[in-house]
């Protein structure tokens, strides 16, 4: 089962051993259409409207916030308000988030390069130096780390779950997720 | 601020915990479950509180005390920890600082805190 999440953010408890939490709320969806255990459902965020999504929310008969539409794995039958309850039982998950995005990123912070001296007459500080050999193989090899986007790619990770707040929609997960607070990802119940 | 889901993962945490008002100068005398093997006692630890950092159930309390052969020993505690199952305020300092790490340079009778009198 899957649910549309956003990371509200980090805490610890007070147990012995304190173990660090996250802190996910899972966001208000309607299932809007289901077919052998995957659903077409619908969440609210933004207030992006145009005529495509009005004519969706009068099929579906949504109201007019659910502007947002996701295909997700769900334990409904039929349409309506979303099952939480699987979550409630769930004991690991796995967390669907992008990472933090960085940027175009040199190699040291993107691969971990040394990088050179700073002072004393270096010329060579924080740039990759040589990336190959010479006439033989007269190419790059494939996969040589170099600088370039780093961060914001798709990062899954699996964790257990310490408690669900059904009334308030907080899911707590044990242990840390990718990508900033305020990120939407999707969480998945393993077991 | 806090997010207010987090403050109320937390609050439900500290819930139920009696933990007395102090500050940095007070001596404290905590009581600190510790097991061993099956076995669970309490030990009590005794010292001036030199720095109360962090909130929530993050909040620690820098215990200092003078033990065996004048060496100093300072242990964090946090605060709201299951293991902390009691804290009692001995004596009141005086001071005019939040934190007191200049008492680590400081040995004998000029590493003393005034009692605070009202």
């Amino acid at each position: 089962m899957e649910y549309i999440v956003e990371k509200i953010g980090m805490s610890r408890t007070v147990s012995v051993p304190s173990k660090p939490v996250t802190l996910l709320k899972v966001i208000e969806t309607k299932v809007c259409e289901v077919k052998d255990g995957t659903a077409v459902v619908a969440y609210s965020q933004g207030k992006n409207k145009n005529k495509s999504i009005e004519g969706q929310q009068k099929k579906y008969a949504l109201p007019s916030d659910f502007n947002c539409f996701a295909t997700l794995e769900v334990a409904n039958s039929e349409a309506g308000d979303l099952d939480l309850a699987p979550l409630a039982s769930a004991q690991v998950v796995k967390a669907v988030f992008n990472t933090k995005g960085r940027g175009f990123t040199g190699v040291m912070k993107r691969w971990n390069f040394q990088g050179g001296p700073a002072a004393h007459g270096h010329r060579f500080h924080r740039t990759s130096g040589s990336i190959g050999n010479r006439e033989w193989p007269g190419k790059v090899q494939k996969g040589r780390k170099m600088s370039g986007q780093y961060g914001n790619e798709q990062v899954t990770v699996k964790n257990s779950v310490l408690s669900f707040d059904a009334e308030n929609g907080v899911l707590v997960l044990v242990g840390s997720i990718p990508g900033p607070n305020g990120a939407q990802g999707r969480v998945k119940v393993v077991k | 601020m806090k997010n207010k889901y987090i403050e109320n993962f937390e609050k439900a945490q500290m819930a139920g915990k009696n933990i007395p008002e102090f500050r940095a100068g007070d001596t404290l005398r905590l009581a600190v479950s510790i097991t061993e093997g099956d076995k669970t006692r309490i030990q009590n630890y005794e010292g001036i509180c030199i720095s109360l950092r962090g909130e929530g159930t993050g909040k620690t309390v820098n215990v200092r005390k003078i033990g065996a052969n004048g060496i100093g020993i300072e242990r964090v505690f946090p605060l709201y920890s299951e293991s902390l199952q009691e804290i009692t305020v001995v004596r009141r300092g005086r001071v005019r600082r939040a934190k007191l790490f200049y008492l680590r340079n400081l040995a004998g009778k000029a590493a003393r805190i005034k009692e605070l009198r009202n």
